[in-house]
């Protein structure tokens, strides 16, 4: 009992600790000769853009995998990466945002990278909502499942819209041809330690989320059960200790 | 695909385009809708030549987006479960009922992009440019908003939400198009070349076009 307890927790734990690591290793970064402070925002907003994108590739693994596979585990990771996913774009186009103020002078500019990470939020929004619709598990990642696979197209047109168009946001800093643009090893360390950290706590979120959408998925079968007619409409369960 | 695959196209093709004669949602509703939304940006964004003459295109483009994926989304809902079931019965194929879906959505779309773009040429003062190169992006454009008005309307088929949930769905997969369209409209005015662009579009429709046809089986058993 006490084994399980702890299994149960770890997700948790797992957070805790990753987080709390970033959260050093941001504060012990030095500032930027230009942005002063500010850089520390990018600890959070670059590790929140690469989960945004890592969580929306695995839908579209898990959309694919249920469609090849007809097998429900697969829509879960999907429909868990795909919430973790909106909530990631969402903190890294609001971080942006704070930062771009300062910064460009502006909050939001028309730049190709930000328009299009703000439609792949509505994407996948749209991904979201359309779960919402269909209470039958089955049904629902079939439909959900062909949209994970579209949502897709929106994934590159994001990544590589730094490079496609001459854009006010910076080109990668880190995966490049020539080595990372980021010299000083503390703020890379800083930088890398985020996103190895968020990974963790996207890892952790996964586990638990899928956990709950399968006894949400329980649940419903079980309620349905209940309201079903025992033997068509003809014939229903007696409803014991009725007073009439 | 078999000649009796191309025989369900066009019977799919053939009843979609009688039931737009019979109806007329894209002739009397979607084309003169298009048309009054075109009239009323100028009231909003004012009325002077030269602002209207720059953002004219951008505004067809947006409104063929807006407007033209209803055309779309209209007949790929328009059939309700026991049609589809009858026609399940009658042994017609889930991707032929898709791929001919999508072609009568494209012959409805061209028709209501030539007459929107006629009302925005004359209201908007446009010159139209490299026509060979326009009558490609509008033809792209028709088939790739048909394919996902028609894939994401069998996708939302019969759900609690209905078709209302269709343009949330459709208005940001359909970016890679607008983008496409409207910078190759701006190649053409300065003289660029508009390749990489139509290419781009066109990767995009092949795309849906494949997810469409692979996924139509799985779909229609939804």
């Amino acid at each position: 009992m006490q084994t399980q307890a702890r299994v149960r927790r770890w997700p948790w734990v797992a957070i805790g600790l990753s987080l709390a690591t970033a959260f050093t290793l941001s504060m012990m970064s030095p500032a930027d000769s230009v942005q002063g402070d500010l850089v520390r925002i990018m600890y959070v907003h670059v590790p929140s853009a690469w989960l945004a994108y890592l969580a929306f590739f695995v839908t579209f693994i898990g959309s694919v995998a249920y469609l090849l596979t007809r097998d429900l585990r697969w829509d879960r990771i999907a429909a868990a990466s795909a919430e973790i996913g909106v909530y990631f774009t969402g903190l890294a186009i609001s971080l942006g945002m704070i930062w771009a103020k300062p910064t460009w002078g502006v909050w939001w500019t028309w730049d190709a990278r930000l328009t299009l990470t703000a439609i792949m939020f509505f994407v996948y929004l749209g991904y979201l909502a359309l779960r919402r619709t269909t209470e039958d598990p089955v049904l629902r990642a079939g439909r959900a499942s062909v949209l994970g696979v579209l949502g897709a197209i929106q994934i590159p047109l994001v990544h590589f819209s730094v490079i496609w168009w001459r854009t006010l946001h910076q080109p990668p800093s880190i995966i490049r041809p020539d080595g990372p643009a980021i010299q000083d090893p503390l703020m890379l360390v800083a930088l890398i330690g985020g996103v190895v950290a968020f990974t963790i706590v996207y890892v952790s979120l996964m586990v638990k989320r899928i956990e709950l959408i399968h006894l949400e998925d329980r649940k419903s079968a079980v309620e349905s059960a209940i309201e079903r007619p025992v033997a068509g409409e003809a014939v229903t369960a007696p409803k014991l200790g009725a007073s009439s | 695909m078999t000649a009796g695959f191309w025989r369900q196209v066009m019977a799919v093709v053939e009843r979609d385009l009688v039931r737009e004669r019979r109806t007329g949602d894209v002739l009397w509703v979607t084309i003169p809708f298009g048309a009054i939304a075109l009239l009323l940006i100028p009231l909003a964004v004012g009325t002077d030549a030269l602002l209207l003459s720059q953002i004219g295109p951008g505004m067809y483009w947006v409104i063929v987006m807006l407007f033209g994926v209803l055309v779309a989304v209209g007949k790929a809902s328009s059939e309700t479960l026991p049609q589809q079931d009858a026609a399940a019965l009658a042994g017609l194929d889930p991707a032929a009922g898709f791929v001919g879906r999508s072609t009568s959505a494209t012959m409805l779309l061209l028709a209501f992009e030539v007459v929107v773009g006629v009302v925005a040429v004359g209201l908007y003062n446009l010159t139209l440019i490299g026509i060979p190169w326009l009558i490609v992006t509008l033809v792209i454009v028709a088939v790739g908003l048909a394919l996902l008005g028609t894939l994401t309307g069998a996708i939302v088929n019969s759900t609690s939400a209905g078709t209302a949930l269709v343009p949330l769905l459709v208005a940001p997969l359909s970016v890679p198009l607008l983008l496409g369209a409207t910078q190759a409209y701006d190649g053409l005015r300065f003289g660029h070349s508009i390749l990489s662009w139509v290419l781009l579009m066109a990767a995009v429709v092949l795309i849906v076009a494949m997810i469409g046809v692979l996924t139509a089986r799985p779909l229609q058993e939804t």
